[in-house]
């Protein structure tokens, strides 16, 4: 696979509004350096996230997709974190099979007391993404 | 128990339900236009009940009217349909209680695609297709020829072990043992499998730029119930309106991904294709992988939670940062 020189990857992120966009907030208000390679959008929960999201995500040349909540147990909604873990894995496995890398799906727990695992989340899917090289997937070039 | 002797039973099953109001609809099979197709009957009238048929074409899965159907109704349900109708039970798009299912032990259903190709004739040419346990009869220019059933059968028949519905109300015969090949009926998922994450994409990439995004694979589909589907969504617009293969992917991944734990792998979707792509290894695959990571087989249990509804604090969590 071809890689542009100072190629980097774009990566989206779905940040459950309770847990860990709370995290994001907080990796910044400290002054935290993390990747900017990272599109945050804030839904209200990580069981807002349809599988769709992930798909239409890749689809517009998203190199990654993260999808961030609360700890199991934590949900603000009591099972929306457990109900995303499900589609997740479904997303995740599938999408594997269909011939799209793995590494381009990720799924972390930070609260919104860590702002320091946040950046660390990102920083190493970041680099999980660098390694992966580009989505071009859904380009025609392929 | 003949085919015959089933139909009359269901002939007669069907009047009486008719009959008694204790439904308001029947839907079964007739016979088709074509030859040897059959086609979805739906009525009220009891005299249209002779008009029911029980053969090896039988193939449409019936179960997806059933949320349409105003009253209640009295379905003919093989074991995939029976399935879906749990499945549909489970999403509380019907109650059990409006339905009454007519079972079918179905011992698989022949593919007229696969007979085509077997003899190098269309459908036309051929005079007679009868099966008696694990053989086929073709009649062909007035000479009767022998196939193994196995030659014959819909790759998602190969796969089904229990020729019994799931759930019925009234049984049309015993049940015979199912002629399988479990290796047949997943043949294309391992080939896929065995190549690389790069000729998986390629290979899809080619199957579905034939697509056309006609949505008989939606809308064929039990498990596709939603009264608004995401594809005519326009706002935010999912997916572009011109069938590029990069949007019939996305709306085939993003269909299969929504039906899982609902899918019965009845093999419909891949039936009803006009462009022959093989929906079958997508779909059963999920259906694998369901039941892979949640030990979950869709429609077999009428009061458990739906799958995507449902969780456990512990499953799956591996891949979680």
């Amino acid at each position: 696979m071809k890689q542009e020189e100072g190629w980097e990857p774009k990566l989206l992120g779905f940040l459950c509004r309770w847990c860990s966009y709370a995290g994001a907030d907080l990796a910044g208000i400290s002054r935290k350096k993390y990747p900017a390679n990272i599109k945050i959008i804030k839904v209200p929960c990580s069981g807002r996230v349809d599988p769709l999201f992930i798909i239409k995500a890749l689809r517009l040349g998203f190199d990654g997709v993260l999808v961030s909540g609360c700890y199991p147990g934590d949900c603000h909604y009591q099972t929306g974190n457990y109900r995303a873990q499900r589609r997740i894995a479904i997303t995740k496995k599938f999408l594997e099979y269909i011939g799209v890398e793995p590494q381009r799906i990720q799924a972390s727990w930070v609260s919104a007391s860590e702002g320091g695992k946040f950046t660390e989340v990102v920083s190493e899917v970041t680099k999980e993404l660098k390694e992966v090289g580009p989505n071009q997937s859904f380009t025609d070039g392929r | 128990m003949e085919d015959r002797e089933r139909e009359q039973k269901l002939h007669h099953e069907a009047k009486t339900l008719l009959e008694q109001g204790q439904v308001d609809y029947i839907i079964g099979y007739e016979t088709g236009s074509l030859k040897f197709t059959t086609t979805p009957l739906i009525t009220k009238d009891e005299d249209d009940t002779d008009r029911l048929v029980v053969n090896p074409f039988i193939v449409n899965n019936l179960s997806v009217y059933l949320p349409e159907v105003r009253g209640k109704a009295g379905i003919v349900a093989k074991r995939c349909d029976s399935r879906s109708i749990v499945s549909l039970i489970q999403d509380n798009k019907i109650a059990r209680e409006d339905i009454v299912i007519m079972g079918i032990p179905c011992p698989g259903l022949i593919d007229l695609k696969k007979v085509e190709l077997l003899l190098g004739k269309d459908r036309d040419e051929l005079d007679n297709i009868t099966r008696e346990g694990d053989k086929v009869m073709i009649t062909v220019d007035g000479r009767e020829r022998d196939f193994p059933t196995t030659e014959v059968l819909f790759d998602n028949c190969l796969g089904c072990e229990f020729p019994a519905p799931q759930e019925y109300d009234v049984l049309l015969g015993e049940p015979s043992l199912s002629i399988t090949d479990k290796v047949a009926s997943r043949a294309r998922i391992k080939e896929l499998e065995a190549v690389s994450q790069g000729k998986r994409w390629n290979f899809w990439r080619e199957e579905f730029s034939r697509c056309i995004r006609c949505y008989a694979c939606r809308n064929v589909c039990p498990a596709c119930f939603c009264q608004r589907c995401f594809v005519e969504e326009t706002e935010p617009l999912w997916l572009m309106p011109m069938p590029r293969w990069q949007d019939n992917l996305m709306f085939q991944l993003a269909r299969n991904i929504h039906v899982a734990g609902r899918c019965t792998d009845c093999g419909e979707c891949e039936r009803v294709c006009p462009m022959n792509i093989p929906l079958r290894s997508l779909t059963r695959k999920m259906y694998e992988l369901v039941d892979e990571l949640f030990q979950y087989q869709a429609g077999m249990d009428k009061s458990a939670p739906p799958l995507l509804t449902a969780y456990e604090p512990t499953e799956a969590e591996d891949f979680i940062r």
